[in-house]
């Protein structure tokens, strides 16, 4: 009898041992967030920004739309006056491309933007086609 | 970190007793010896009746469609809005993430409010029909009121107090490359996974076994041939 529980214990802290001693079997694919091109700081603070950013957007798109009030701060034109990434030529990429700032993490868990079906992707106004990403 | 390593941990644990726990059962199942034969008729003659037949079981509860519409509508509703709702949770588990995961996300989301209506409907069942009230233990109530949580704290996490949701896939990722990554430690988001622990944890004692218990049901999974082929099993074998 007191072998077996010997066994059993010895069994459960091989268990917990090893699954504490694994190497990680490859790196965490994680999305690869490409730094603000100026400023050190958001309009608002980076975790809030993190969870939030989309009622931001709501939020200023029906008082600018519904109630006239168009104000900077957190407007989606002023992300991209710092988030934007450069491709080959050196021009801002859109949102057709995968390294847009935007699609980094919207790619990564699933989640469609369908701000640019009408607006801009990249700062001073360049016209997207209105095509989906 | 300490929280993402205490999660982390019952995480590998709630996934080995569920895995083995009902790995476990279906063996127990299906050594247990069916040795009468007793198809309900009318019932399908031949194999492929009887793959159909489950085909129809699985899919779309044909006996319980039979045996009670108002039981049907709310249990097929949660059972196919659940299916939405773990189809697009698959996004937590890779990447980069199918396409068709992806464009089912909107679905889902539909899915998880159809998925409490179901739930409610019948959690009701249970205290407005005298029988079914006269039946009900502790435990019916008990999971209903788990996977209705479990549900609310979905919803809470899309539709009251958003996550950061790259985080937490990160961390999910990271579970399942055994590099432990920091767990975003929102109230809902605890909450849902601590509430899904427990529901992996007592899946494999509990009634949620109808799952795989499903297809060791005689009466439906047999051939009704009782006088072409000689029916024996377990002990009328011998």
């Amino acid at each position: 009898m007191k072998a077996k529980r010997n066994i059993q214990r010895f069994g459960l802290v091989a268990l917990v041992f090893t699954l504490f001693s694994f190497e990680a079997v490859a790196d965490v694919p994680v999305p690869d967030i490409p730094e603000a091109i100026k400023g050190e700081q958001c309009v608002e603070e980076i975790g809030f920004m993190r969870r939030n950013h989309m009622e931001l957007l709501s939020h200023q798109r029906d008082d600018t739309l519904r109630k006239g009030i168009r104000t900077q701060k957190h407007s989606l034109k002023n992300c991209f006056t710092c988030h934007v990434v450069k491709g080959t030529d050196n021009q801002p990429v859109t949102v057709k491309d995968p390294r847009h700032f935007c699609r980094e993490c919207h790619d990564y868990a699933a989640v469609q933007v369908d701000c640019f079906q009408c607006h801009t992707s990249v700062p001073g106004g360049a016209k997207t086609t209105g095509t989906r990403p | 970190m300490t929280l993402s390593v205490v999660y982390a941990i019952l995480f590998y644990a709630a996934t080995l007793l569920l895995v083995v726990g009902v790995a476990r059962k279906v063996i127990i199942y299906a050594r247990t010896p069916a040795p009468l034969k007793i198809p309900v008729t009318p019932a399908p003659t031949t194999k492929a009746g009887v793959v159909w037949r489950m085909t129809k079981e699985v899919t779309v509860f044909q006996s319980l469609f039979k045996a009670c519409k108002w039981t049907w509508l709310f249990g097929w509703m949660f059972h196919v809005a659940l299916a939405l709702v773990l189809f697009r949770h698959l996004r937590y588990f890779q990447e980069p993430v199918w396409a068709v995961v992806a464009l089912m996300q909107p679905f889902g989301q539909y899915a998880g409010f159809a998925m409490l209506a179901g739930l409610l409907g019948l959690w009701a069942r249970r205290f407005l029909v005298d029988r079914v009230r006269y039946i009900s233990s502790l435990s019916d109530h008990l999971m209903l009121a788990l996977l209705v949580a479990i549900g609310l704290s979905g919803l809470a996490i899309k539709y009251l107090a958003h996550t950061d949701i790259v985080a937490l896939k990160t961390w999910m990722l990271g579970l399942m490359y055994f590099d432990l990554q920091p767990l975003p430690s929102d109230i809902f988001v605890l909450l849902h996974l601590g509430l899904v622990i427990v529901l992996m944890v007592i899946f494999p004692i509990s009634k949620l076994l109808h799952v795989p218990g499903l297809f060791f049901m005689p009466t439906r999974n047999q051939v009704d041939n009782p006088r072409e082929v000689r029916h024996t099993a377990g002990w009328t074998a011998k």
